[in-house]
């Protein structure tokens, strides 16, 4: 792109002003020719025009292309489906649409009463509840109890018996030692006092020696 | 009041909204109008641009992407569509559309300072190949920047500058052969 030609598309762009550009171009006949020409169809587009522009009716054309006549819709699916939620609801809410003396009034009839009531049937299965849990604890407590009661009287007679058992040996024991020492001493202090006096057949004498069976 | 964007207008007419559509034909219908008038030369011709333009932009509505202005798109119409109308119809570049054009509103003709001037750069401008005369109507009388009219035309920028500086050093010929013409009058 040659200088002249960007001082030309720069005064085109606005960038500097007529008299600026035909300066710079003012040595160059054909870039100040075309600047000549570029202002004087630039001054032309600038006059107004009066011509009058002919109506064109293009709304058919557009009716025919772009608009569409809207689907015809039917609101009794609509209103039939509102008017079962709303029954619904009636019957399912505690509202209540009463018409007397003229006047339709609209009440929830779960009054403070009947929500003590429940709440008071709620207390008293809870209790019920809780009275039966405490029973069946006590009675499994109680079971629990004797078994282990008699587990422990079995215990006890056990213990009693091996114990009177152990006396009844120690006792027949000690009478065993009792009756050796008395046998001892006998033999020691007065089997040889006897022996000079005592008949052949008696009792005392010797068992080795006689033969005869101690009573 | 705010007005509206093309692009807002196009977005409504697409819904089926009829005013919309009809705020973006009187947007555009004037400069469709002129620019039909001063390629073509008569009236009957720039009407029939005009309603073949518009029959166009509609029908083809949808296909606006936004990728460049709607009014270098719509223009991208009316220029393809005024070519083959100059192709198709053979049109002669004679002094009588001009003389009919001028002829019909002396009045207003009569008041404007620089007739004369008006008229002699009519009358250049008839006198260019359809190619070049496109280039100058865009680029003046428009306003498009060299790129827009190139993606118009879809050709290079270079091509169009080709074409625009053709055109004015044809013109200035004109001038000068006018010039000649009217000294040797005298």
């Amino acid at each position: 792109m040659s200088n002249n030609q960007q001082i030309f598309e720069d005064w085109l762009a606005g960038k500097i002003s007529t008299g600026e550009c035909a300066e710079l171009l003012q040595h160059d006949a054909t870039w100040l020719a075309r600047m000549h020409n570029a202002s004087a169809l630039r001054a032309d587009a600038a006059r107004p025009e009066f011509d009058a522009v002919p109506q064109v009716d293009t709304s058919s054309i557009f009716a025919n292309q772009w608009q569409r006549s809207k689907p015809q819709r039917s609101w009794w699916p609509q209103i039939s489906l509102a008017l079962s939620c709303a029954a619904m609801l009636i019957s399912l809410s505690p509202a209540q649409l009463q018409l007397k003396d003229g006047s339709l009034t609209l009440s929830w009839h779960n009054s403070q009463q009947e929500i003590d009531s429940a709440v008071n049937k709620a207390l008293v299965s809870y209790q019920q509840e809780q009275q039966q849990w405490l029973a069946q604890q006590l009675d499994f407590q109680q079971q629990n109890t004797s078994s282990q009661l008699i587990l422990l009287k079995d215990y006890l007679q056990d213990e009693l018996q091996r114990d009177q058992r152990s006396d009844m040996l120690q006792l027949v024991e000690y009478l065993n030692q009792q009756r050796q020492a008395d046998w001892q001493y006998w033999q020691e202090n007065y089997q040889p006092m006897q022996a000079g006096y005592r008949p052949t057949d008696s009792y005392y004498l010797s068992p080795t020696n006689t033969g005869a069976v101690k009573p | 009041m705010f007005k509206r964007s093309d692009e807002n207008l196009i977005a409504k007419a697409l819904q089926g909204d009829q005013h919309a559509w009809q705020q973006l034909v009187s947007r555009h219908q004037s400069s469709l109008y002129y620019f039909g008038l001063r390629l073509l030369g008569s009236k009957e011709d720039a009407n029939d641009l005009l309603q073949d333009v518009l029959m166009v932009l509609c029908r083809n509505l949808g296909q606006y992407r936004g990728d460049s202005s709607f009014k270098s798109w719509l223009f991208g119409i009316a220029n393809y569509r005024a070519m083959d109308m100059l192709r198709r119809r053979k049109y002669s570049d004679g002094d009588e559309a001009l003389a009919e054009v001028a002829d019909e509103t002396p009045a207003l003709a009569e008041q404007l300072v620089n007739q004369q001037q008006q008229r002699q750069v009519q009358l250049q401008l008839r006198s260019l190949p359809p190619e070049q005369r496109l280039v100058l109507e865009l680029k003046f009388y428009q306003q498009f920047t060299f790129d827009e009219i190139a993606s118009q035309l879809a050709v290079s920028s270079n091509t169009v500058k080709s074409r625009f500086y053709a055109a004015l050093d044809k013109m200035r010929l004109q001038l000068e052969v006018d010039h000649v013409e009217q000294s040797a009058n005298f």
